[in-house]
């Protein structure tokens, strides 16, 4: 089976390849939240370790919880930026018209 | 007492929003705005002046742990950021009180200073990264509220490279992380070994940062975003969000082993970025425009102390920049909104001596001449700098002072008229004097030397120069394709940096 952190890298991958290849700029925005998903998979992978549990009430081994505390911060900047980039589509489309 | 600097600004952006949505009263808003405005950009001085006579500060925030909380201090690396950043948002804020229709602007003008000063004072790479993440935001809504035709455009040019950029740069950390186990500044630094892995991240984090800051190949967000956004906008762009990412580069240098390639790599990107602005800054009708052509210029001079390894020169010259290009963009910029044109064949500075007075001190500044503020800085950087670094840093210079000459012939021409207040640019300009002589206060007859060589080359070679086409490159017409090849450009790079320190 393959390992998290590079299933994290290769959904990257495809998020850069689409910003490379994409002229729609929804289609672009759309690159940049599968390349964040990338990340934040590889970030989760990261804190993961084999037979662990969640770090809720410690055990014997539990996964790090870092990586994902991070993540959650991170996917909050990814919302409020789609949504100011998909705003800005709006507002380029009004100029144009 | 220092996350409190980045605390007030927050807590008045917060209260400003509050207010626009709540306070139905017209009169109790027009009041409550620019108070709540001016508080939340004037009170880090506070904060500034009660603690810097304690330098070097160091807090973990919360008293935690250094392994587990979050590290902010206040020493010789930021206090120049910071004390740049306090007084152009000062600038800012006392130049645009009363221009701006809705409390929300202002609000997005006081999140942008929070996230700036965030970010100089943290020691810790994730808590870097989120402030600095609040910084661009604020940047792209500025950018995008600016009513100049294309301004939109560019708002999302800038922020689809920008939050590229972004993941790349976090996507580094999580190696360091995955390697070191920590994100503490500090802590990586006692623990990174130098290894494949690290010299990979440290190749993609500088990429990211570089695209950022707007250096050389990766520039090409740069001069629509800071040329077609509002004046107080463009002068915050220019000014200090980029800085933030020189910032991060001195932070990255001092917690991680950066390999010898990549130092050179560094210096040849700083050099290519310096003649590039220059020559893009010559050829350019367009008054913001070339100031933004400036701006790539100036940060590879930034770059070159950075990658020279003299930090401290980087860090005044970061430091002078602020000052200068702040000061410009807010003196031409009131004069082009004055005169309702860009063009530097109608603009012009002759009706007002104020105008006259603030651009010819700020554009000496600008050419790094002796008593300015750039001088310091510039002459730190000169002294790491052999045989040929120091040969094209002279000629560097004499393009720069061109370009400087430039402007002045162009807006000393007669041409429009209409009046402008120029109090707060011309405090600025006076600013740059007065740090210059305090940094170091010695006359170089060296630079009046070469300004005298600039004027003579440019008044030589103005019939040229004027047929010269505004030089921009693009690779493609339609937008979205734009994007696509820029895009690669950036990725080409990116395995450029991590490639090349294979080489020995």
């Amino acid at each position: 089976m393959i390992e998290a952190e590079l299933a994290g890298i290769i959904i990257m991958l495809i998020g850069f390849y689409g910003l490379m290849s994409k002229r729609n700029l929804i289609k672009i925005v759309l690159s940049i939240n599968i390349v964040s998903i990338g990340l934040v998979l590889f970030f989760v992978g990261m804190g993961y370790r084999e037979g662990a549990s969640a770090p809720i009430m410690p055990r014997e081994i539990v996964a790090d919880p870092l990586p994902a505390a991070l993540m959650l911060t991170t996917l909050v900047v990814d919302v409020a930026i789609t949504a100011l980039a998909l705003t800005i589509i709006l507002r380029m489309r009004r100029e144009a018209a | 007492m220092i996350p409190l600097l980045v605390a007030l600004p927050l807590l008045f952006a917060f209260l400003l929003v509050l207010v626009d949505i709540l306070v139905r009263s017209r009169r109790y808003k027009a009041r409550l705005t620019p108070a709540l405005y001016l508080l939340g950009s004037l009170l880090p001085w506070s904060v500034l002046l009660a603690s810097c006579r304690d330098m070097p500060l160091d807090e973990m925030v919360g008293g935690w742990t250094r392994a587990g909380g979050i590290e902010v201090a206040l020493d010789g690396y930021s206090f120049y950021f910071i004390l740049g950043t306090v007084i152009l948002f000062s600038a800012v804020s006392l130049y645009t009180i009363g221009r701006f229709r809705a409390g929300k602007e202002y609000s997005v003008i006081l999140l942008m200073e929070a996230g700036v000063l965030g970010a100089f004072i943290s020691r810790d790479l994730f808590n870097y990264y989120i402030y600095m993440e609040i910084a661009s935001v604020s940047a792209f809504v500025l950018t995008a509220l600016s009513d100049e035709k294309g301004a939109k455009k560019a708002a999302f040019r800038y922020l689809i490279f920008s939050l590229t950029a972004s993941y790349l740069f976090i996507f580094a950390l999580g190696i360091i992380y995955l390697k070191t186990g920590y994100l503490n500044l500090e802590l990586v630094r006692q623990n990174a070994v130098p290894s494949k892995e690290i010299s990979t991240a440290v190749g993609i984090a500088f990429s990211a940062l570089l695209l950022k800051a707007g250096i050389f190949p990766l520039h090409f967000w740069l001069p629509d975003a800071h040329s077609k956004a509002s004046t107080p906008a463009s002068a915050l762009l220019s000014g200090v969000v980029v800085k933030v990412s020189v910032y991060g580069m001195i932070l990255l240098l001092y917690a991680l082993p950066v390999t010898a390639a990549l130092r050179r790599a560094l210096l040849i990107v700083a050099f290519a970025s310096i003649f590039a602005g220059i020559v893009g800054a010559l050829s350019q009708r367009n008054a913001k425009r070339l100031l933004a052509y400036s701006t790539v210029s100036q940060l590879g001079y930034i770059l070159l102390g950075i990658s020279s390894g003299s930090i401290y020169g980087a860090i005044y010259y970061s430091f002078a920049h602020m000052l200068f290009k702040g000061g410009l963009f807010l003196g031409i910029g009131s004069l082009a909104d004055a005169q309702g044109t860009k063009n530097l064949d109608e603009l012009s500075y002759r009706g007002s001596r104020g105008a006259t007075a603030t651009v010819v001190l700020l554009s000496l500044a600008l050419t790094g001449t002796a008593p300015f503020v750039g001088a310091y800085g510039k002459k730190l950087i000169l002294a790491h700098l052999t045989g040929i670094g120091s040969f094209l840093f002279y000629t560097a210079a004499l393009g720069t002072m061109a370009y400087a000459v430039k402007l002045n012939y162009h807006l000393a021409a007669p041409g429009r008229r209409g009046s402008i207040r120029t109090a707060v640019p011309l405090t600025l300009a006076a600013l740059t004097l007065a740090f210059g002589l305090y940094l170091n206060p010695v006359l170089n007859p060296m630079d009046w030397l070469l300004l005298i060589l600039a004027l003579g080359m440019f008044l030589t070679l103005r019939k040229t120069l004027s047929g010269l086409k505004p030089f921009s490159f693009r690779p493609a017409e339609e937008f979205g394709r734009e994007i696509n090849m820029h895009m690669t450009i950036f990725f080409l790079f990116v395995l450029g940096m991590m490639l090349i320190q294979r080489l020995q």
